[in-house]
């Protein structure tokens, strides 16, 4: 890298938006010029965007994975608080004790039903939810490892069961009501931007068909509509163009990779009545049948709304 | 078209830019740093990739089709707005060449990039976590850290340029 000027330093202000005219006008004649430059302003601008990226922003506080019934990251001790109060008001689908992460920023849990999969055992009900607080979807079972039950990915499918409709993936549903939350925390109010976080935990073991997979990712995935319950399964999947709001989040996982925690997040529009949540795994290749899968595991969904203020958010309108 | 066939092209769709998102709105961010900025031109894209989705021959990539989407609307996003400053043309079509060539490097940033954020001292993570993934500007954590605007940002800069440093010792050592 040249010393003169410090073009490590150049790049880095203009990645924060920093740079003046003159500043950005000397760095790009310098990144088609000098191969150095160019390859470090790659470098910093790949980090700079994957910091972006909520998985790794949690695993910066990550703890190591839990039993079972606690929250798995250790920013959110505030919210250990609040997830054991929220079980006593679980039935109104959503916690009421706030934790407080700064001044500027409050969190609270949201209810997702079964979000560690320690109520059930044994398949999950194939379809799309036509209600709230369920998990079905695409072939999966709940298992018990350790003492501590996970949900298994079986296969991909095609979860309206059209046949020849795509089967890259084996998706699991629940629908989340989200008129209470709306209400309570009065979203509409301007001074404020709500964000819903969708996370889980990730792990991935050895299976038979895992030379067949190479790109098998697993990834979480949050739409907000404004629609009843029972009319999202009915019109999937071409309501998705209706959804007021989609984040998603995905990671692959090396077969026997320590388990991770991936986050995805959206802005929480006011008209948004309820929440379809999906955690998934994707073969990453094309496919009208069914593809084995077996080495993937979800455990420990949470559901987070976040009020902050210039938070960046992704719309999709 | 029928409306089965419709509704399986829009599955196909969302699942297709859903995947290809994250990839494509870091490609994004290269050309135009500020990540708002990079969300807007990631939404003109995924707006003209389902309108041309006809157009899509599957048995190609579609991370590589987008991309070509995602090149235009950024292009028009620097010809509109004028809010920071740009790169120019010629240095952002040589950055995107570099980026074909070192498809790599993404793969190695992931790998390595929680590592080496352990490795910051307590107060660069604390800084990291307030401005990316809190989406806090470097006034609100001035304030918070009670230093001043710059420091803040001299301090976020710095970290970064730590874990450049640290990615690139990692590749190093991985590749020994």
């Amino acid at each position: 890298m040249s010393d003169f000027p410090d073009w490590q330093t150049l790049i880095q202000k203009h990645l924060d938006g920093q740079s003046t005219d003159e500043e950005a006008g000397a760095l790009s004649k310098e990144i088609e010029t000098n191969a150095k430059v160019r390859s470090d302003y790659l470098k910093a601008a790949r980090i700079h965007g994957a910091l972006g990226d909520e998985v790794i922003s949690f695993d910066l506080e990550s703890t190591p994975p839990r039993s079972s019934g606690t929250p798995s990251i250790s920013w959110a001790k505030p919210l250990a608080a609040a997830v054991i109060a929220g079980a006593f008001v679980g039935l109104l689908g959503v916690g009421v004790v706030w934790a407080i992460n700064s001044p500027k920023s409050e969190e609270r849990m949201v209810s997702v039903s079964n979000g560690n999969f320690e109520d059930s055992l044994g398949p999950v009900p194939l379809g799309f939810p036509s209600g709230f607080g369920n998990w079905s979807g695409d072939p999966a079972e709940v298992i018990e490892e350790d003492g501590n039950r996970i949900l298994r990915f079986l296969e991909t499918a095609n979860v309206t069961g059209k046949p020849n409709g795509g089967a890259s993936a084996c998706n699991v549903f629940q629908l989340i009501d989200l008129s209470s939350l709306q209400q309570d925390w009065n979203t509409e109010n301007a001074d404020s931007q709500f964000t819903l976080e969708l996370s889980a935990r990730f792990h991935r073991e050895s299976a038979p068909t895992d030379a067949e997979l190479p790109k098998i990712s697993g990834s979480c995935t949050i739409h907000l509509y404004q629609a009843a319950p029972d009319s999202i399964g009915k019109a999937w999947p071409q309501v998705i163009s209706e959804a007021v709001a989609i984040g998603n989040k995905a990671i692959r996982l090396e077969p026997g990779e320590e388990g991770k925690r991936i986050t995805a997040s959206c802005i929480l529009e006011p008209e948004a009545t309820l929440a379809l949540i999906s955690v998934n795994v994707n073969a990453k290749k094309h496919s009208t049948t069914p593809i084995k899968l077996g080495g993937y595991f979800v455990d420990d969904v949470q559901l987070t709304v976040i009020r902050q203020p210039n938070l960046p958010v992704r719309v999709v309108k | 078209m029928p409306v089965a066939d419709s509704e399986d092209n829009h599955e196909h769709f969302t699942r297709l830019l859903l995947e290809s998102e994250p990839v494509m709105l870091r490609s994004i961010q290269v050309a135009v740093p500020h990540r708002s900025d990079a969300r807007e031109i990631m939404q003109e894209t995924a707006v003209a990739l389902w309108r041309q989705f006809d157009t899509f021959d599957p048995t190609r990539p579609f991370i590589n089709w987008a991309m070509g989407f995602a090149r235009i609307e950024t292009r028009r996003f620097l010809a509109r707005e004028s809010r920071r400053a740009q790169l120019s043309e010629k240095a952002i079509e040589a950055l995107e060449l570099e980026m074909e060539h070192s498809t790599e490097l993404d793969h190695a940033i992931e790998s390595h990039l929680a590592t080496c954020l352990g490795k910051l001292n307590e107060k660069s993570r604390r800084l990291i976590k307030g401005y990316y993934h809190e989406g806090r500007s470097p006034e609100s954590l001035s304030k918070r850290e009670g230093r001043t605007v710059e420091a803040i940002y001299k301090t976020i800069q710095r970290s970064r340029g730590e874990l450049q440093t640290c990615i690139e010792r990692q590749i190093r050592k991985a590749q020994a």
